[in-house]
């Protein structure tokens, strides 16, 4: 809420609090060596984020002696293609999977079913047993939540081998069911999240609710989940993103190249040795691939900043 | 409309704190009856126990002769006005208003749908929606805001939808847990005379919770006066102020509150002779009917602060005048005499310096005896 005290000592302030300043002119009184170092942090952040994501376009474009060259040589010159080859991208995504024209279409389809219906599963069931776990009373309440909690510490790659046998046992190995179905029973870090905001709504809501006719369900669908708008766009960017390019999750149970996800599809880049072949046209694919991904965090972020002041009226 | 009856409702928490102790009440059709007493008396946990939201440990509830007891919030039809407001934020006016409504119409036409109930059915309750939605706006000056969100809306504008909210529903009983202590005073002033308008135009039963005893004087049919979490008085505002029941009463109701005073009472034929050191007043016999003839007993005095008047006799009680209060056209006066600490209140063209030694006399006709018991109540 209020503006960060620019300039001031700790010392100085502890006395008399100077009157508040109205919001952004603190930071057009920052001095200019302040916003300068401020801007070179934030140039070198970027640009130790950027340089990655700058090197793939470079490469993508290039052809494929070029894409060879530029990976061998020091040279930083050698990353800039003589002649940009759009063509690389059509031509990676026709690569990718093994469908004879546009061969992107299978492991895209797979990718968008699994995303959709595990964004949609964690959103529903983490709200769902958050809202129990905030407004519920039940015996064993805070030890429940507790447990939960606990399965965070625990790495996934601990549980691939249980859950790869359990999921055999259900003859759910090669179907796209080990990547979906979890999803539909909660994430703890994200119920975690739900039932922090929850907490915070102011009771009588929940009150006014139950005496409008609402049942507990009713509370969640009606009341909840237009509440948590702002939780529920961070839990859809971050399961989006997470399962959009999980590799592990589809190499572990999907076997069969038409089952394939993008990100197991990208995978069939590589030769036998462990090289890669073509590497300018993997560079054009994973770029291509990337996309929905920079599209819905630029999208999230206008309801981010919403859902923040929106929460800050709530009640 | 409907009626509401408590038998011998409790509410005990865990660790056996009573909040509520043995209520009985009954709630006329169209009554309005206003649940008054200090924080922490359990006035509000009785009304949510008759809106649902609590269960009651002991004891039976019934509305319009059902008994309710145990039946659920939303199955009891009634609706609540929240201290907070509660409105949904994420919704308009207009869909506040129409939620439950809305829900309920949504419930009943997936029942029709899956019966294969007719369509025209549909359309008439949502047109039905409609007109009442439309109607509380008119009645409530909301017809401007319905597109707004709460969050555009002043504290009183919130405050209306709250009430119009309740009142789409047309409930059997509608319940107000303080709506008013969130307003500012002059609003508050205008907003109760605006309830009191609404409830004899619509005559429908209504339970009010409120701490502001002025409140529930100016608003109630009745008034229930609570104190720890026990009834102590049920009746008409007038009834309580003038006879309370017991000291605890006296003292809540009323401001100034009534002024007491610790001493000897004796009944001597019809007339009462109060001995308050050497200082001895007399009433009669009517002040007092529980005491017998001949006895004499420790009592409280009490007397309110409009039937004390300043006089020139020299056998009246004297006092020395503390502070004087300038409330435009009377004043209180605070007096330190034999009796303790007293307010006077005193028509502002005669107010006496402060620091002068004056003379006060009583009212006979207004002296009330109480027991000097814990429970204090009247002889």
């Amino acid at each position: 809420m209020t503006a960060a005290p620019t300039g001031a000592l700790p010392l100085a302030s502890s006395s008399a609090t100077p009157p508040r300043s109205p919001r952004g002119t603190s930071g057009r009184k920052r001095s200019l060596t302040g916003t300068l170092a401020l801007y070179v942090l934030l140039g070198l952040g970027t640009s130790v984020m950027m340089a990655p994501l700058l090197w793939m376009l470079l490469v993508s474009l290039q052809d494929e002696a070029g894409a060879m060259r530029a990976t061998a040589s020091a040279d930083i010159t050698a990353l800039i293609p003589e002649r940009p080859h759009f063509e690389n991208y059509a031509d990676g995504l026709r690569r990718l999977g093994n469908g004879t024209w546009a061969g992107f279409i299978d492991p895209l389809a797979n990718t968008v079913i699994v995303t959709a219906l595990v964004t949609l599963g964690t959103v529903l069931s983490s709200s769902l047993v958050a809202f129990a776990m905030a407004r519920i009373r039940f015996r064993g309440r805070n030890g429940l939540f507790l447990l939960m909690l606990a399965t965070m510490m625990l790495p996934a790659q601990v549980t691939i081998i249980p859950l790869f046998l359990l999921f055999r046992s259900l003859g759910w190995v090669d179907t796209l069911l080990p990547l979906i179905v979890p999803a539909f029973f909660g994430s703890a870090f994200f119920i975690f999240l739900y039932r922090q905001f929850i907490v915070q709504i102011p009771e009588a809501l929940f009150e006014a609710g139950r005496l409008d006719g609402l049942s507990w369900l009713g509370l969640w669908w009606r009341l909840v989940l237009p509440l948590c708008r702002p939780v529920t766009a961070i839990c859809v960017v971050f399961t989006f993103i997470y399962t959009w390019n999980d590799f592990l999750g589809p190499l572990v149970y999907l076997h069969r190249p038409e089952e394939a996800t993008l990100s197991v599809a990208l995978n069939s880049f590589r030769n036998q040795y462990g090289g890669v072949n073509r590497l300018n046209l993997l560079m054009a694919a994973s770029l291509a691939t990337m996309l929905p991904c920079i599209i819905l965090f630029m999208a999230a972020q206008r309801q981010f900043i919403r859902g923040l002041g929106a929460g800050a009226v709530k009640g | 409309m409907s009626t509401l009856s408590l038998t011998g409702v409790s509410k005990i928490y865990p660790g056996g704190v009573r909040a509520v102790d043995r209520a009985s009440l009954e709630v006329r059709d169209g009554e309005f009856v206003v649940l008054v007493g200090p924080s922490g008396c359990g006035k509000s946990t009785l009304l949510r126990i008759v809106a649902g939201l609590e269960e009651a440990s002991e004891g039976e509830l019934s509305i319009d002769g059902r008994p309710v007891t145990h039946l659920a919030a939303r199955d009891r039809d009634v609706a609540m006005v929240f201290q907070s407001y509660a409105l949904y934020p994420f919704l308009s006016v207009q869909q506040n208003l129409a939620f439950g409504l809305m829900h309920r119409r949504r419930v009943r036409g997936v029942m029709s749908r899956l019966t294969g109930a007719g369509r025209t059915a549909r359309r008439s309750e949502r047109l039905e929606i409609d007109r009442r939605v439309r109607e509380a706006a008119e009645m409530l000056g909301l017809t401007p805001l319905l597109d707004r969100r709460p969050a555009q809306l002043s504290g009183g504008q919130r405050q209306r939808v709250a009430l119009g909210r309740a009142l789409v529903r047309e409930p059997k009983i509608f319940l107000f847990d303080e709506p008013l202590s969130n307003l500012d005073a002059k609003l508050r002033h205008e907003m109760r005379a605006e309830l009191r308008q609404l409830h004899r135009r619509l005559r429908a039963t209504m339970l009010y919770v409120t701490h502001d005893q002025e409140e529930a004087m100016s608003l109630g049919d009745r008034v229930v006066v609570l104190r720890d979490g026990v009834i102590q008085q049920v009746g008409a505002p007038i009834d309580v102020y003038r006879e309370p029941a017991n000291r605890f009463v006296a003292a809540f109701v009323g401001s100034p509150a009534m002024n007491f005073a610790t001493g000897t009472l004796e009944r001597r034929g019809d007339r009462l002779h109060f001995e308050l050191g050497a200082i001895v007043f007399e009433a009669d016999h009517s002040r007092a009917l529980g005491i017998a003839d001949g006895a004499r007993e420790p009592a409280v005095l009490g007397i309110r602060a409009e039937h004390l008047a300043i006089v020139d006799s020299a056998t009246a009680l004297s006092a020395r005048v503390d502070t004087v209060e300038l409330l435009g056209d009377r004043a209180e006066v605070r007096v330190e005499s034999a009796a303790g600490r007293w307010t006077l209140r005193v028509d502002a063209a005669r107010v006496p310096r402060e620091g002068a030694e004056t003379k006060i006399a009583l009212d006979a006709g207004a002296v009330h005896f109480f027991r000097t018991d814990a429970e204090g109540a009247r002889f």
